[in-house]
């Protein structure tokens, strides 16, 4: 069976809540995997070599012990995902700045892919329930051609933010005025004003899900197929 | 001869933690260390300078098994300091929402407790209280869902209220839920409590994590600041609080106490407080509590729903003026404080956080001292930190 | 659809099936564009207890149109009629399950929306439990669309009607059609308003909605009535059932030149004309919303 470990950086636990979401499902998923180590589900205390390792939250680089830990999964893991915003591309942890006793020297956080290099990043925050499964599944058949979005977002290095509607779709006369952006939005910070997007700065914690979401900035191939339901 | 004992990670439980032990001969602990080992992100120096919406949002992330009661301090907290009133419906959506929280988060640890009392050969047992519980945090995430927008980081908490209302529809698809609750909650009292009576009778400590330290609570369901004498509380630093310079530089809360000494908070302390739950009890008590617990707070669910108008408003639009406030609202851990200061500009200007856990950590020290080490989990996951 | 990986020019997607059709009830082809198509089978869906909400283009004022959940066959008869303008129906996607509490909801939105529907299902990144909520998707054609001021210009500045008079817009034969509540019609030849379309759309391919459950328009059926491709189980079900309940009148669709043919042509110089686009916006470095 194919080994699993999760791991948690600093993050705040709710992209594995969102993967516990799965309610009655998750005894199926625990049982067609197996689980070698997770620290909030099970008692292993050491991570493992596993065949895929996620980790949710960002790389304190001012913790020691953080730092390791971001070393130790990519040599133990043979698929590295960085699992929800905060791990793949940075999320609310963007905005922290350390000061905050007692611990004042704790400020600079990197998103995992920033740190080591992932196979996988998984925007959201957290990402869906539905979404996670989806991954875990399509990692467990090898199905790349639907990882391909992911894959991509842990080569890239840029920030994501609600800012992204603006430069990679309104600036690039791509914006069609659909309004999905709006609804993933896990902050309601989009609203939609004569058929495009305004982003609240206030209330984007950058978690990259609304660009992910727009099918003008990527149109991955599965899409476009229409299953028969 | 007197050994130390490290656990290191302690498992089933929210965050990074470690327990070091100063174990007797006769295994007994001496003294017990619950050291946070989690780094610091900085939620409370991230948010000055920043819009005060952003605070709900972000604060939020603290925790992402308990963030609709972080969302639900930090806007009381603001609008304390601006004198922003809400309106009825309003108050009562989010008393709701805050209420399927709980309802998710007590059973979650029920699930993560459940490995301590349940043993490996009863597999169909476990089998049967995992479906169960699952079933019960489903319900819980779908008050959250559709009273605050998603089930994790619920949005529609903000400052002057709650976003929206909900429609007719979704108040009788909550109605339907929370009577399927109530039967499981009532079940799942039974097994739970029939397993921790089970395992205390085995290991014969009937008060395992007894400790004589007062409690905090505000409030039953809700949160009330006025219930707490906040002069009476103080945050200290670790290095004040622990002799051992180590253990005061790993760790990474402040310390909480009130009138000087650490408090216990949580579902004893609320049902100690405001009923007649037994005083100075062993830790396992806290966890019947939270089993009963849960049906409080469903019997409190239907009655809002009977309260809501839904088409009433469920929120204002705050005015922001210079001030400073206190929001408080009771977690499933324990009393959750949030002390904002705004600007007119609707800026905040400092920011403060008594995170609910952060109570019980001096707490579960005190627990596990006087017992066998081979407890010292079992104890702490009792306190769900 | 794979737009540009060679089997683009397959103008229409695939579908099981082509009908042409209209409702029966006068009630809906009182305020319906076409044949009533969309409302009648959201309607049924409601009655039925197949949807229990669907996201609808209300109209606002002065002919704006807003995004809105509807719950009653009311609801879905005032929203009927086609908006020339941008109607980010997809806007309302989670507040349908969330603060509506729908489980079974009915989307209907230009082959944009569906595009973007059908991402949001493949890929529910940012939408928790949701998309299995979503029971049926009716696609409606698009040549092009307008910004609200586009539209507002065709209408005011080049057919010289104040938008507060406007009942109906309507494209047909050719050109742009505008019916004021005081009787009367004016009309501009469909290339004057070449000019305020939206540009995003020179980049889009889809004429037909081609991964909607049920797509619909005008083109290829008689006035009055609309061409419906019946894609998936789903969507041929429901209408049988509609047909079979006498909700839905049927014909087989014309398969001469004013039927299938203008249908099939529209569709593939759609595809032609905005493939060059995207090929040009390519040379020019510019990104467009495709992967190989
Ligand atoms: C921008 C645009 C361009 C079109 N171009 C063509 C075309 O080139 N050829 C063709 O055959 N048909 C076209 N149509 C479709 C056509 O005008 C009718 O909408 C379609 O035939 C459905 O008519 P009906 O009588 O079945 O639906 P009705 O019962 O009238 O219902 C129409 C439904 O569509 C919704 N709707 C209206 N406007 C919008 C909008 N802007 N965005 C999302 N939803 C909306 C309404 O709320 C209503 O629920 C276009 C429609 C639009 C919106
Ligand atoms: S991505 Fe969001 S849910 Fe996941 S750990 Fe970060 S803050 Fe929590
Ligand atoms: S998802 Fe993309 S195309 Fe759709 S409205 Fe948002 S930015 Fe525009
Ligand atoms: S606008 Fe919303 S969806 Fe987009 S990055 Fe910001 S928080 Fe995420
Ligand atoms: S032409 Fe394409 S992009 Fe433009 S509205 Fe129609 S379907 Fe959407």
């Amino acid at each position: 069976m194919v080994t699993v470990a999760y791991v948690q950086l600093s993050g705040c636990c709710g992209c594995l809540i969102s993967l516990s979401d799965t309610y009655e499902k998750l005894i199926d998923i625990l049982n067609s995997i197996d689980l070698v180590y997770c620290q909030t589900l099970a008692d292993a205390r050491e991570i493992p070599n596993a065949d895929i390792i996620m980790v949710e939250g960002a790389v304190c680089l001012d913790d020691h012990h953080a730092m390791e830990v971001a070393k130790e999964v990519r040599e133990k893991g043979k698929i590295l995902v960085a699992l929800g915003a905060c791990s793949a591309i940075g999320g609310i942890t963007r905005f922290c700045k350390g000061g905050q006793m007692p611990k004042p020297v704790q400020g600079s956080f990197s998103a995992l892919s920033e740190v080591v290099k992932c196979d996988l990043a998984v925007p959201g925050c957290p990402p869906s329930p539905e979404l996670i499964v989806n991954v875990i599944i399509a990692v467990l058949n090898g199905d790349m051609e639907y990882l391909s979005p992911f894959a991509k977002y842990a080569e890239s290095t840029s920030t994501s933010c609600g800012c992204d509607l603006i430069t990679n779709v309104i600036n690039k006369s791509l914006c069609m005025g659909c309004g999905v952006c709006t609804s993933s939005c896990p902050t309601r910070a989009i609203e939609m004003i004569e058929g495009r997007p305004l982003v609240s700065s206030e209330l984007c914690i950058k978690c990259g899900v609304c660009s992910f979401q727009c099918p003008r900035i990527e149109l991955p191939k599965g899409v476009c197929q229409l299953d028969e339901e | 001869m007197a050994k130390t004992i490290n656990i290191t990670p302690t498992t089933r439980h929210e965050g990074h933690a470690k327990l070091i032990l100063e174990v007797e001969d006769n295994e007994v602990v001496n003294k017990a260390y619950y050291i946070n080992t989690t780094p610091v992100r900085g939620f409370e120096t991230m948010l000055v300078g920043r819009p005060a919406e952003f605070a709900p949002i972000a604060v939020m992330r603290i925790c992402g098994i308990c963030q609709t009661t972080h969302g639900t301090a930090s806007c009381a907290a603001i609008e304390d300091a601006i004198g922003c009133e809400i309106p009825k419906d309003g108050r009562l959506l989010r008393e709701l929402v805050a209420l399927g929280n709980r309802m998710h988060s007590h059973p979650l640890h029920h699930l993560l407790t459940a490995d301590d009392f349940i043993k490996p050969e009863e597999k169909d047992l476990r089998v049967e209280a995992i479906k169960l519980i699952q079933r019960m945090r489903k319900t819980g995430q779908l008050v959250v869902d559709i009273v605050g927008g998603e089930g994790i980081h619920p949005p529609n908490i903000v400052i002057g209220g709650m976003r929206t209302n909900i429609s007719e529809r979704a108040k009788a698809k909550l109605y339907y839920a929370l009577k399927q609750y109530e039967k499981d909650a009532y079940n799942m009292y039974e097994i739970y409590t029939g397993l921790i009576e089970r395992y205390l009778e085995e290991i014969g400590i009937p008060d395992l994590g007894s400790h004589t330290y007062p409690y905090i609570a505000s409030h039953t369901t809700f949160g009330d600041k006025e219930a707490i004498k906040w002069d009476r509380v103080v945050e200290i630093p670790p290095q004040r609080y622990y002799e051992n310079r180590e253990v005061a530089e790993s760790t990474s809360v402040m310390i909480p106490l009130y009138e000087g000494v650490p408090v216990e908070g949580g579902p004893r302390a609320r049902m100690a407080k405001f009923g007649n739950f037994k005083i100075g009890g062993g830790a396992m008590d806290i966890n019947i509590a939270r089993a009963k617990e849960n049906l409080g707070a469903v019997y409190r669910a239907m009655e809002i729903l009977d309260e809501l108008n839904i088409n009433g408003k469920s929120k204002v639009t705050p005015e922001y003026k210079d001030g400073s406030g206190i929001g408080v609202h009771e977690a499933p851990r324990a009393t959750n404080a949030h002390f904002a200061e705004v600007g007119k500009d609707g800026k905040i200007k400092s920011y403060k956080i008594i995170a609910a856990s952060t109570w019980n950590f001096p707490i579960v020290e005190k627990a596990i001292e006087g017992y066998p080490h081979q407890h010292a989990e079992v104890i702490m996951r009792a306190y769900d930190i | 659809m794979d737009i540009n990986r060679g089997d683009y020019m397959d103008p229409f997607g695939k579908y099981n099936s082509i009908i042409s059709a209209r409702a029966t009830d006068k009630r809906i082809l009182k305020k319906s564009q076409d044949g009533g198509i969309v409302s009648a089978v959201f309607i049924y869906g409601l009655e039925n207890g197949l949807l229990d909400g669907v996201i609808v283009a209300d109209k606002g004022e002065k002919f704006k149109p807003v995004p809105k959940v509807a719950t009653t066959p009311e609801e879905v008869i005032e929203a009927a009629g086609t908006k020339y303008t941008v109607c980010p129906n997809i806007s309302l996607l989670k507040s349908a399950v969330r603060e509506y509490g729908c489980d079974r909801i009915g989307v209907v939105g230009t082959p944009c929306q569906i595009i973007s529907t059908k991402k949001a299902i493949k890929y529910p990144v940012g939408f928790r439990h949701l998309t299995d909520k979503i029971a049926l998707t009716v696609g409606i054609f698009c040549m092009e669309n307008f910004p609200y001021n586009g539209m507002k210009t065709v209408v005011e500045e080049l057919c010289g009607i104040r938008l507060e008079d406007v009942v109906k817009v309507d494209i047909g034969k050719g050109k742009f059609w505008v019916y004021t509540k005081w009787g009367e019609t004016k009309s501009v030849k469909l290339k004057e308003t070449h000019p305020y379309e939206q540009i995003a759309c020179h980049v889009c391919t889809d004429y037909t909605a081609e991964l909607a459950d049920i797509s619909t328009g005008s083109v290829g059926s008689p006035d009055g009535w609309s061409s419906v491709f019946l894609r998936t189980k789903k969507g041929e079900e429901i209408i049988n059932k509609m047909v079979d309940e006498g909700y839905l009148e049927t014909k087989p669709i014309d398969e001469g030149k004013f039927g299938l043919g203008i249908l099939k042509k529209l569709a593939l110089t759609k595809k032609e004309k905005n493939l060059k686009e995207i090929e040009y916006r390519k040379e020019l470095g510019l990104p467009v919303p495709i992967i190989e």
